[in-house]
């Protein structure tokens, strides 16, 4: 639950006003400006409504140059970020050949396998000289080889699941999974604050889509039982099928989902759950295996598990587990596996090797231990920061940490100010999330050692000060006397 | 001091900000302040600042509520692009909280204006004229009317 101090509300709205306001009046302006000059276009429609990319024209473009930096290395806990300039205000932007090394705080590096490690890189550079960089074939045709054979296995095993098939990309395993296994006369259940991934997914499958209110059960109830109750839209028939998407973490609030008591409702009313683990395979659970093994559920009991290597295996690609059949099912009718290239032999050895480093398969105990960092190292940085009064967003042993900024000026501030002082941070702003809750998103890495997270702390806790997001009082410092063995309060 | 903000199940971004806390209380204090500004600004009587308030919130109101279609981003690939911004919030339901403490704005605004002008004539006309239009928008029955295919799609 999100709390916002009252004035903080009403001068985001204000500012939100003022900047829509300006947008407006230099629309206007423009479009009389532009009435003057002809144009080599007659007869023809334009691209684009002039309003649908007013939000990206007027208030993105503005502060364009806090996303999409691009870097110079790999996404290790240190990393090089190439600098910008613009000579208009930020329309356009242009890349100098000067790099800074910065502390990394946005990458998806949950266990460190982003950088060269000593285990997976020898196996990934052997594989890509036996294999070379791509199957040039889709699944069907002939890019299956032993590699993606043994990754679906790995992973079917990982899970927890009888078997498993794997994807070259992440976003599309959600959007091309759900239109095959539900159509027209189904009902989608999700999440409100799902990924767009499983909302054009829904989209595009034709289902009804009702929304419950974010991690509440007891809403998700209530909106099974009256659609239940009510039937198809029109014809009042019963659902052909009722599938439950929810995730296992959510990355923009680093909230673990409240898998047991949803499994439960969807027992009771016999719909299927399908889950999301998109940021917690591979990051939380005692051997990484993901929310169900930290929570405690039974991977029988959810029906479709969906999940990503890009975060915590430092590859590519997404994966769907489920029953035997369900797989099955999948490879004849997905067009992401009949159609789409399968995924590259280096990026399927990655993911075994780094799958086989967790399980502690390949003889050490790297896995566990930086299973045990990460665990550290989240649940120490989120203590650290409510303590400084900022407000952090998530459960505890979540490595996904978003400090609430709320006005529109201070993303900015926040992101380029953290970048003066070489640290690279994520600010996320609305669309994304909701209009009045932007925020800036710390990712903990197994590779952060402590001296990066103090780092971390004292520039954040500078330029916190600086542009005003201390939202809550901080706690007081306990100072020890020099000498005394006494405790002072301040 | 502190609110808590409860996530919505609002999908269509461009109108679920009006459910979170603070927008109404924002709201009343702009239409304010706009005042306060005109007053000093032009130097006016205070019945001429708020016929001033209020016909320019009626432009700005319409213009934004009732006349313009879609949302300002291309994300939702376009699905609500034959509807004004009232007929999108709270996903078409008619008569809800929100939509009608927005209803009683312009009518207050109204009997403070005309109130404050003496009920003069020729500004009386104006403003009656900007509250019945203003009302009627809003009516439930008006939901994705359009009068003479006045702004309908193309």
């Amino acid at each position: 639950m999100i709390t916002i101090p009252y004035l903080t509300a009403l001068t985001t709205y204000f500012s939100y006003g003022l900047l829509f306001a300006f947008g407006q009046f230099r629309d206007f302006f423009r479009k009389i400006f532009d009435w003057w000059q002809a144009s080599n276009l007659q007869g023809y429609a334009p691209i684009c409504l002039g309003l649908e990319d007013f939000y990206i024209r007027r208030l993105y473009l503005r502060i364009q140059d806090c996303f999409g930096r691009p870097i110079a290395s790999a996404p290790d806990a240190w990393f090089d970020v190439v600098e910008r300039y613009s000579n208009d205000y930020n329309k356009t932007l242009k890349r100098t050949e000067k790099k800074s090394r910065c502390l990394n705080l946005g990458s998806y590096n949950y266990l460190g396998f982003a950088a060269a490690d000593e285990y997976c890189t020898p196996r990934v550079i052997d594989s890509l000289n036996r294999f070379s960089a791509s199957t040039c074939s889709t699944r069907v045709d002939g890019g299956t080889t032993t590699l993606h054979k043994e990754l679906e296995e790995c992973v079917a095993n990982f899970v927890g699941k009888p078997s498993a098939v794997v994807f070259g990309m992440g976003y599309v395993t959600n959007s091309a999974i759900l239109p095959v296994v539900i159509g027209k006369g189904g009902l989608i259940i999700s999440d409100s604050l799902n990924h767009n991934s499983i909302v054009n997914g829904a989209r595009g499958s034709g289902a009804t889509i009702r929304v419950f209110q974010h991690n509440t059960p007891s809403h998700l109830e209530k909106v099974l039982r009256e659609q239940i109750a009510e039937g198809q839209p029109r014809t009042h028939r019963p659902w052909k099928k009722i599938i439950v998407v929810v995730e296992g973490i959510y990355s923009m609030e680093g909230e673990l989902c409240k898998l047991p008591e949803i499994v439960a409702i969807c027992k009771k009313y016999k719909a299927y759950v399908y889950l999301d683990e998109a940021h917690s395979i591979g990051a939380v659970g005692k051997t990484g295996r993901g929310v169900c093994e930290l929570l405690g559920v039974d991977t029988a009991d959810v029906d479709i598990m969906m999940g990503t290597f890009t975060k915590s295996f430092g590859s590519c690609g997404g994966y769907i587990a489920g029953s035997n059949e369900l797989i099955q099912y999948l490879k004849y009718t997905c067009p992401a596996h009949l159609y789409a290239t399968s995924i590259s032999p280096p990026a399927a050895q990655q993911i075994i090797s780094s799958i086989k480093v967790i399980l502690g398969e390949d003889g050490s105990s790297r896995g566990a231990q930086k299973l045990a960092r990460i665990r550290e190292n989240s649940n120490f940085l989120r203590s650290e920061l409510q303590k400084m009064g900022f407000e952090v967003l998530g459960d505890n042993d979540s490595p996904v940490m978003p400090i609430m900024l709320y006005n529109p000026a201070k993303i900015p501030a926040f992101s380029r100010e953290c970048l003066k002082q070489n640290v690279a941070v994520v600010t996320v702003a609305f669309p994304a999330t909701p209009l009045l809750l932007a925020r800036a998103r710390i990712c903990i890495s197994a590779s952060h050692t402590k001296e990066d997270l103090l780092k971390a702390l004292e520039v954040i806790s500078q330029v916190g000060d600086l542009v005003g997001i201390k939202y809550f009082p901080a706690e007081p410092k306990k100072q020890l006397q020099p000498g005394k063995e006494t405790i002072k309060l301040e | 001091m502190y609110v808590r903000a409860e996530p919505t199940t609002d999908l269509n971004k461009n109108t679920e900000w009006f459910t979170y806390p603070g927008v109404w209380s924002s709201y009343i204090l702009i239409v304010f302040f706009s005042w306060l500004i005109v007053l000093s600004l032009l130097g006016t009587s205070p019945g001429t600042a708020w016929t001033i308030v209020h016909l320019s919130h009626f432009f700005v109101t319409y213009h934004f509520f009732h006349w313009k279609k879609g949302t300002p981003f291309a994300d939702d690939q376009g699905i609500y692009n034959g509807l004004t911004w009232w007929e999108q919030i709270d996903n078409g339901r008619q008569l809800t909280r929100n939509r009608k403490f927005l209803t009683v704005v312009p009518l207050v605004l109204y009997l403070i204006a005309s109130h404050t002008t003496d009920y003069r004539n020729p500004v009386l006309f104006l403003n009656t004229l900007a509250v019945v239009v203003l009302v009627v928008a809003k009516f439930p029955n008006m939901h994705k009317v359009r009068i003479f295919g006045i702004n309908a799609d193309h």
